[in-house]
């Protein structure tokens, strides 16, 4: 009787991931996504920080706009109020066309809404880009800005010389606020196959997140999601798929993976309050891929 | 003032010295090169200097670009700072700021700094997995924009002879280039830069 119920339960769960399954292929073979689900899990509450954050985005492609599209319909339930970008702004040339076609174009009705994005830079972008007005750099190629209680560092990993780690250092130092967020393109720790950990970068620049209490490294590179199970008490995120995709690059056996998503495009909404930073990841088919909650390491052990 | 007060002032400034002593000491400090390195090594800091004090003498010549730049200006700015200087360093060559003495100290540097493991994943980086093996090699020349820049490993300038802000060094297949990060153009270059 026993083997007839487990039979009969199995039947029933295999018929239900293969519906499942069914479901996610057909969803993610689609082309236009104007009419992807967009169901929001994050709190949303006033006075929180709310922003988006999206890597390596600057192909101009149809996905890319669609992906575009989504943010802008959770904009309507989530009123993020600026963007990260994490760098590798401009795939190819970088002409005026280029910024028309591969950013203006594509993130305009945001524009228009005056979302503010603050870009880092790839190994794909020229320097110049810090001087673009959309970028919000202020003409340098890193920089520091501050929302609520939240600081986030915008650093340039593709060229971290001694003048930016003694600018890091010097204003981490003097850093009072509750969340020190950095971002940048190059990932300190992946499970990818085709780039991996950033180890070079990361022995230098880890030493200093933990000195100075860095809640949250943002990197992209690596073209798709991945939150990194914490490291010496920080917690690492790639979202590097933001206008290409390395499909099934993920090893899913690496010990750094906490969660991870390489079957699409995707994009990370945020919002930080004084004690949380909840987090809630979107792919292009309009799926949830990945969500949750980090407790401000300092605020709950002080 | 009375002395109290001059101690407690003179105390601050002790404090902040020391303060920022110890900032600028968490970047972690290269070995210290030899006298008749170190002499090499400045001799290439200045050429690198005289190579900055030409274009910002040609740049100044030039409208500003806005920290709030429309893309039109940034393209017209980089193509116009390219001509200028194009045209004032038309004689320049190989070998101009990375003489044969300075290429030697920097291939040195390479190959102590990337060993076993770490020099096969820099030769991959560099000649496998990169996207800028159609960067010509050409001083002078623009760096193309289509083409990759290859992130520099942080280890590695920590204690090649440090650049003024406007040049970068760029690894381009076995060559190491200067790259002007404004005007995009190949300064110079130096062969067999990977060990």
């Amino acid at each position: 009787m026993k083997r007839i119920i487990s039979s009969l339960l199995l039947l029933v769960l295999l018929t239900l991931t293969g519906v499942n399954a069914q479901n996610n292929s057909a969803r993610t073979n689609g082309t236009a996504r104007s009419n992807a689900p967009v169901t929001l899990t994050l709190p949303n509450k006033e006075g929180g920080v709310r922003f988006l954050v999206m890597g390596d985005t600057g192909t101009g492609t149809d996905k890319q706009q669609q992906l575009a599209q989504l943010m802008l319909r959770y904009r309507q339930i989530f009123p993020f109020e600026f963007a990260l970008m994490l760098g590798d702004n401009m795939y190819g040339g970088e002409k005026a066309v280029d910024y028309k076609q591969k950013f203006e174009d594509v993130y305009r009705p945001l524009i228009d809404q005056k979302v503010k994005f603050y870009a880092a830079l790839g190994n794909h972008d020229d320097s110049n880009q810090r001087f673009y007005a959309f970028f919000n750099m202020d003409g340098q190629e890193y920089y520091r800005f501050t929302k609520g209680n939240v600081s986030f560092y915008s650093l340039n990993s593709n060229y971290m010389d001694k003048k930016q780690l003694d600018w890091f250092t010097g204003k981490l130092a003097t850093d009072t606020s509750t969340w020190k967020i950095a971002f940048f393109h190059h990932p300190p720790y992946s499970s990818g196959g085709a780039h991996g950990s950033d180890a070079k970068l990361r022995e230098i620049v880890e030493p200093i997140f933990i000195k100075h209490g860095v809640n949250v490294v943002f990197a992209g590179h690596e073209h798709f999601y991945e939150r990194i199970k914490p490291q010496n008490g920080i917690y690492y995120f790639i979202s590097g798929s933001g206008g290409k995709l390395r499909k099934g690059d993920v090893n899913k056996a690496s010990p750094l993976m906490a969660k991870a998503y390489d079957d699409d495009m995707s994009f990370m909404l945020i919002e930080i309050d004084d004690k949380e930073m909840h987090f809630q990841v979107v792919s292009r088919t309009g799926e949830t891929v990945d969500s949750g909650v980090v407790v401000n390491q300092r605020k709950s052990s002080g | 003032m009375k002395s109290k007060q001059v101690l407690a002032i003179a105390g601050i400034i002790v404090v902040c010295i020391a303060a920022s002593g110890r900032v600028l000491s968490q970047t972690p400090s290269p070995p210290p090169l030899s006298p008749a390195d170190k002499q090499v090594a400045d001799a290439f800091e200045k050429r690198a200097k005289d190579y900055v004090r030409v274009r910002e003498a040609l740049e100044a010549k030039m409208p500003p670009l806005s920290k709030e730049a429309k893309a039109e200006e940034i393209q017209a700015h980089k193509q116009q700072f390219q001509e200028r200087v194009r045209a004032a360093r038309a004689g320049s060559k190989p070998g101009d700021i990375f003489t044969p003495q300075a290429s030697t100290l920097i291939r040195a540097i390479i190959k102590d700094e990337f060993k076993g493991r770490d020099r096969v994943e820099l030769r991959n980086a560099v000649l496998k997995e990169s996207e800028n093996k159609a960067v010509p090699l050409r001083v002078n020349y623009p760096y193309p924009e289509s083409q990759e820049l290859l992130e520099m490993p942080p280890t590695l300038l920590l204690r090649l002879p440090p650049l003024p802000k406007q040049l970068r060094y760029r690894f381009v297949r076995n060559n190491l280039l200067l790259v002007d990060r404004e005007n995009g153009l190949i300064v110079d270059y130096m062969t067999n830069a990977l060990p």
